[in-house]
């Protein structure tokens, strides 16, 4: 109440610049980025609605139709069973998005966490945390996703696990650095004076200033998780045929690749639009953030 | 500098037993009993018995940790399941081809990147910029397997350039590199113009300019060697994912290179040589990594104070 009072106050006068507002208002300049940001609610939409825009069902075989071209009755051709490409790559967004938007998640949240306790606290769990985090960045990126998958087995939900775990020392280190550097800060330390919880301390101080940075990396790395995740499925790791999972189509398109150039060609380019919407709008999200190299 | 090395070199040693450890836990780590796997579904009890005895994992977990690394540190990788030979025969055999098209890839894609940095760099906010960053941000944006395919359907399948598979020739890795080097070239375009960026903004480059130099002696003399102390960082950290994309393009080239193997290792179950690669691919990423902090160390001496 009292600060929805305060904002009334204010109003009539200059806006007050709190870091917030400035990175909204930065974002909002960014229009590449608004733009990706539309496309990527139009693909959400497509997500949840896509079994009911779908022209033809996803495991609808028609066999006088097989391996067909691009036309108007299937307007990204069809596959070796007579399935629509299109349709197909429409339900195939649902899979990709959850994928990408879970595994992020999973990762930011025990990274955020992880960083936290790692900063605040710093002496022997610090070191513990951050070497085993260390440790797995030793292992280059797909060959850890690789190997967790060899361990756990193929299938959908290991990937989500492989993706989240590889991406878990990179948020435990970007929030482990804004933590040392709130820590100090005169709030914090107000805070502490007053005798606020450590709890209190952690997630009502010192996690919203780390947030931004989060956020930045979240969408950035949403395009990345994306990318592995279908790689994984290419592999022969992830999804399992009949599902529509782009990169598994992509994988499936192999042995028609000199007659039926198609279908590969219309799973990658989703691959790719999807992973360029995200990349854009991280970028903006980064550029809003730190407006030095956008000036 | 040597003092900077050693120090180096020795913060390396936690991480490379950290790293073996983890490696040897994951064959550990994976459901089921190894011996019976190794054995087959209907091996009598014991033949897995034996198996376990040979395989050593009747021993306590700290003695087998124990015997891994002496074996390691005498180049012992252990014994493939499949091909019931020793791992290091199958990697020495393919090792060079990876090396090849890593050190390929990356060769190019960081000569192409900088330059195109650059060139964005400099033109910045002109099309020239916006161009280069549109090609730069489409290029991390592809999947490796896609440029793989659509390289093969235009090169190898329409025009009868190049060849699609294999490592018979140099020819061969023409489109792997192509392809492994895409992501990178746009990463460092990234880097390099925002780092260009930067440095363009120093009181050195005013004075530089001020004194009435060139535009190109001021770009590529005073701003460009600036930039590149970062850059450098930007292109050793890239080697990772050189390593793991060389899965994803070897698959798609049916190269036959470590990451072929690792897949070929991953279908049959053969846990001996997966932990090998593994280990091989965490262990060459560590020791890219000190290389380029110590490169970098030398570019800049003010990291060896600190």
């Amino acid at each position: 109440m009292a600060k929805k009072k305060k904002e009334q106050m204010n109003s009539g006068q200059a806006e007050i610049r709190t870091p917030f507002r400035e990175f909204v208002k930065n974002f909002k300049k960014q229009k590449t980025a608004l733009v990706a940001a539309g496309f990527l609610i139009c693909l959400a939409l497509i997500a949840i609605f896509c079994y009911q825009i779908a022209p033809y069902g996803i495991n609808e075989s028609d066999y006088n139709s097989v391996l067909q071209g691009p036309s108007l009755k299937h307007l990204f051709g069809t596959d070796e069973f007579g399935r629509d490409i299109f349709s197909r790559i429409l339900c195939g967004t649902r899979i990709s998005l959850s994928v990408g938007l879970i595994s992020v998640s999973v990762a930011a949240i025990a990274g955020s966490f992880l960083g936290l306790i790692a900063g605040y606290y710093g002496g022997i769990l610090d070191s513990i945390i951050m070497r085993i985090g260390d440790t797995l960045f030793a292992f280059p990126g797909l060959i850890l996703a690789i190997g967790i998958v060899a361990i756990l087995g193929p299938g959908l939900y290991n990937v989500v696990i492989a993706v989240a775990v590889f991406g878990i020392p990179t948020f435990a280190r970007l929030v482990r650095s804004s933590t040392l550097q709130l820590k100090n800060s005169v709030y914090v330390q107000a805070a502490t004076g007053l005798g606020a919880s450590d709890a209190r301390i952690l997630f009502h101080h010192i996690l919203p200033g780390a947030l931004p940075n989060v956020i930045v990396q979240y969408t950035m790395s949403i395009g990345r998780s994306i990318l592995t995740a279908s790689s994984l499925s290419f592999l022969g790791m992830g999804a399992s045929p009949p599902t529509p999972e782009w990169g598994l189509m992509l994988s499936n398109s192999r042995n028609y690749i000199s007659t039926q150039p198609h279908m590969a060609f219309f799973p990658a380019f989703v691959i790719f639009l999807t992973v360029l919407f995200f990349n854009l709008l991280g970028d903006g999200l980064r550029d809003a953030l730190d407006p030095k190299l956008s000036d | 500098m040597l003092r900077f090395t050693v120090k180096r070199i020795l913060g390396m040693i936690p991480t490379v037993i950290l790293v073996t450890i983890f490696v040897f836990l994951f064959v550990r780590m994976i459901p089921g009993d190894p011996a019976r796997l190794v054995a087959g579904e209907d091996a009598s009890p014991e033949t897995v018995e034996m198996v376990r005895e040979q395989m050593g994992l009747d021993q306590p977990i700290v003695k087998q940790y124990f015997d891994y690394i002496v074996g390691l540190l005498h180049g012992d990788l252990g014994t493939s399941l499949k091909t019931k030979r020793p791992v290091i025969e199958e990697v020495s055999l393919r090792y060079g081809k990876t090396v090849k098209l890593a050190v390929l890839s990356l060769a190019w894609s960081v000569f192409v990147g900088i330059l195109l940095g650059v060139w964005s760099g400099k033109n910045r906010g002109k099309w020239q910029d916006y161009l280069g960053m549109t090609i730069a941000v489409s290029g991390i944006s592809l999947p490796a397997f896609g440029i793989g395919f659509i390289v093969i359907i235009i090169f190898a399948v329409k025009l009868h350039w190049l060849p699609a598979v294999g490592a018979a020739s140099l020819k061969n890795y023409i489109l792997p590199a192509f392809t492994l080097g895409t992501s990178i070239a746009a990463i460092m375009a990234r880097f390099t113009r925002s780092s260009l960026i930067e440095v363009m903004k120093e009181d050195y480059i005013r004075t530089a300019r001020a004194k009435g130099l060139k535009e190109r002696t001021v770009v590529w003399k005073h701003a460009f060697r600036n930039s590149m102390i970062s850059v450098v960082t930007v292109a050793g950290l890239q080697f990772g994912s050189l390593l793991g994309g060389s899965v994803v393009v070897e698959s798609v080239f049916a190269f036959p290179g470590l990451g072929s193997l690792l897949l070929d290792s991953i279908n049959y179950r053969d846990y001996n040589t997966i932990q090998a690669l593994i280990l091989i691919f965490a262990l060459h990423f560590i020791v890219i990594n000190l290389i380029v902090d110590i490169l970098y160390a030398l570019i800049n001496p003010e990291i060896q104070l600190s």
